[in-house]
């Protein structure tokens, strides 16, 4: 008797001491919507923002669980699950996962490591916990469609030098990943073009409406062969107030490729990214970012490559509780081959937000976008060649956990 | 009637002319027979103010004197070092506790002391010894905004500016090196050294006006958990 209460009370000790060294944190972002916009793509549709003009009203920004674990002093470990009901089929996914390993710098030199599945060092614009954007509700086209179809799942290594701890004015870094399962990507941008949302696809989660043109349900997280993608970028940072990041791309999807049973094809995909982000006193901020990219597919009998392009410049500026946000949105795909069943879409998107952080625990944002763009896919399927859609949304965020203060 | 002030030279008008460092010192009127107050000004290059400059005095007469060893104290409070600049002699001790709920990994990979310690919360850790003269540089393994210095010193006397750039000490009459440093300084080390006679007076001044402007200061406002 007397062992099982010790052997009780050392357990809850144990539970009670892992608990009280896991960081957590829970958000709750509710939206009232009013949007003139086509069915989006989670919806079967082409629209280019995240709520069509049938969602107009009251709905779910996202629900939030977030915990990071200390595994002894070097290793942590990373969840990130979100809700996002937008016709999702599986309400609850994982967007990021993983394991990192931090040992302290060493002669100015720092390694990490990462393991599982995350998002490859490319947005400057998403650097808020959960991957989302402190200057607006929407991402940008880059990054959303990063938050669509690309995900790292596999391992990253970075090496920095840390100049600035040691008498420099900067730092540099070089990061190079390996992954698989990203053979899908690529599909949504070929069928839909670039969209501006905020809805970021779970690890190993579908794209659309299952069995319903255009997507058919897409899986992005694929592996149909057994080559390994692969990036490689570089960061270098002026203080703690610049920040350029290049990266290449190349989840080296063989595009013959196609799996037997669900007739899903392997997207060959490639992309270049770079961008810089500059802040400045009285809270100024300017971000500008670039991709530039290629997806292929090559099943019997047919090849078709989907060049893509897209820009965006941001300007925010902070001022105390207070953010105001600015954006202007460039996007671009193409395909020459209309008569084997490729498309385009061109298009161009202004975004315009007010955020009010009231406290640590809430948070409200009113954000204005419309998007003009022009897509054959979009007429193709029956509607207008040319679209100006508009999406207004103010989101009240609740948070809280061991992680916010 | 007391003689005029008299403007002293070392390198202070080849600062004047290089566009490197102003240096003015001036000598007031005969004091106490024991020493005198030394008051040292720092400038900007547009000419403000210099708060938090750290200032460290050594006698160059005389056998050489070691500032006694303390205990010091830098904190971890709302992400960020407390204070983010201290000043200890050489063999001093200097307490890192985590006020924090987060915890922290902080870490130093400078000459003068290397180490690292982790900050789990509400858990102590002894002090840290620093044995060897230098600029020990602090940051956080997990929260890469976390800045700090600590500055490691034999000098007997030291300290920091006040919010007029100004600092004092009393000190016995002689010769004296005088360096300053801050975290921000662009300036050549060897244009932020000067000697400095303090004679019959009561009062020694010494002002420096950095040729070349600071480096930006950390932002402030932006929120910890940000990507850095």
């Amino acid at each position: 008797m007397m062992l099982r209460a010790t052997a009780l009370s050392l357990a809850l000790l144990m539970v009670s001491t892992s608990v009280r060294a896991a960081d957590w944190e829970v958000s709750l972002d509710t939206r009232l919507v009013n949007s003139d916009a086509d069915r989006p793509f989670m919806d079967a549709g082409l629209g280019t923002v995240r709520f069509g003009r049938n969602d107009s009203g009251l709905q779910l920004g996202r629900a939030r669980l977030a915990l990071t674990q200390q595994l002894g002093e070097l290793w942590s470990a990373h969840l990130d699950v979100s809700a996002w009901d937008n016709k999702d089929r599986s309400p609850v996914g994982a967007t990021e996962a993983y394991l990192q390993f931090r040992p302290y710098p060493r002669a100015g030199y720092r390694f990490r490591l990462k393991a599982g599945a995350f998002y490859p060092p490319v947005s400057l614009e998403n650097r808020a916990p959960g991957w989302e954007s402190p200057y607006g509700l929407s991402y940008s086209a880059i990054d959303s469609w990063l938050a669509v179809e690309v995900r790292t799942i596999g391992m990253e290594a970075q090496l920095e030098w840390l100049g600035t701890r040691s008498g420099h004015l900067f730092d540099l870094g070089v990061t190079g990943g390996v992954f698989g399962w990203n053979e899908g990507a690529g599909v949504v941008l070929a069928n839909d073009g670039f969209s501006l949302t905020d809805r970021q696809t779970p690890v190993f989660g579908r794209v659309g409406q299952p069995g319903v043109a255009p997507l058919l349900g897409a899986e992005p997280f694929l592996q149909l062969d057994h080559h390994a993608g692969v990036y490689a970028g570089v960061e270098a940072r002026y203080l703690d107030r610049v920040v350029v990041r290049v990266l290449r791309y190349d989840n080296r999807a063989d595009p013959t490729q196609i799996d037997n049973v669900s007739n899903a094809i392997a997207w060959d995909t490639t992309f270049t990214s770079a961008g810089v982000r500059v802040e400045g006193d009285n809270g100024w901020t300017v971000i500008a970012q670039w991709l530039d990219g290629k997806t292929t597919i090559a099943p019997p009998g047919l090849q078709l490559s989907w060049p893509f392009r897209a820009e965006y410049a941001l300007l925010s500026r902070r001022l105390g509780r207070h953010t105001l946000s600015a954006r202007y949105d460039r996007f671009q795909v193409d395909s020459g081959s209309l008569a084997q069943g490729g498309g385009w879409q061109d298009g161009h998107a202004w975004t315009a937000a007010y955020t009010f952080n009231a406290s640590v625990h809430w948070r409200f944002t009113l954000e204005w976008l419309r998007v003009l763009s022009s897509s054959y896919n979009r007429q193709d399927l029956g509607g207008p060649l040319l679209a100006t859609e508009t999406q207004l949304q103010l989101a009240i965020r609740y948070a809280f956990g061991s992680a916010i203060r | 009637m007391r003689p005029p002030a008299r403007l002293f030279r070392t390198k202070a008008i080849a600062g004047l002319t290089s566009g490197a460092l102003l240096v003015f010192a001036a000598l007031g009127a005969a004091g106490p027979a024991m020493g005198a107050t030394l008051v040292i000004n720092v400038q900007t290059s547009d000419g403000h103010a210099l708060a938090g400059a750290v200032i460290t005095v050594r006698p160059l007469d005389g056998a050489p004197r070691k500032p006694a060893a303390m205990h010091a104290v830098m904190d971890q409070v709302d992400r960020a070092f407390e204070p983010d600049l201290l000043v200890v002699p050489v063999g001093s001790t200097v307490e890192f506790p985590n006020s924090d709920s987060v915890s922290h990994q902080i870490y130093s990979f400078s000459p003068a002391r290397r180490f690292q310690l982790p900050l789990y919360r509400g858990k102590p850790y002894p002090p840290v010894h620093f044995e060897q003269t230098g600029v020990v540089t602090l940051g956080c393994n997990i929260h890469d905004d976390m800045l700090a210095y600590l500055v490691v010193t034999d000098a007997p006397y030291f300290g920091r500016t006040n919010q007029s750039g100004g600092w004092s000490a009393d000190v016995p009459r002689g010769r004296y090196h005088v360096v300053i440093w801050h975290p921000r300084l662009r300036d050549n080390a060897a244009d932020l050294e000067r000697e400095l006679t303090v004679g019959d007076t009561d009062r020694a001044d010494l002002t420096l006006r950095l040729a070349k402007a600071l480096e930006p200061a950390p932002l402030t406002g932006r929120p910890h958990s940000w990507d850095y």
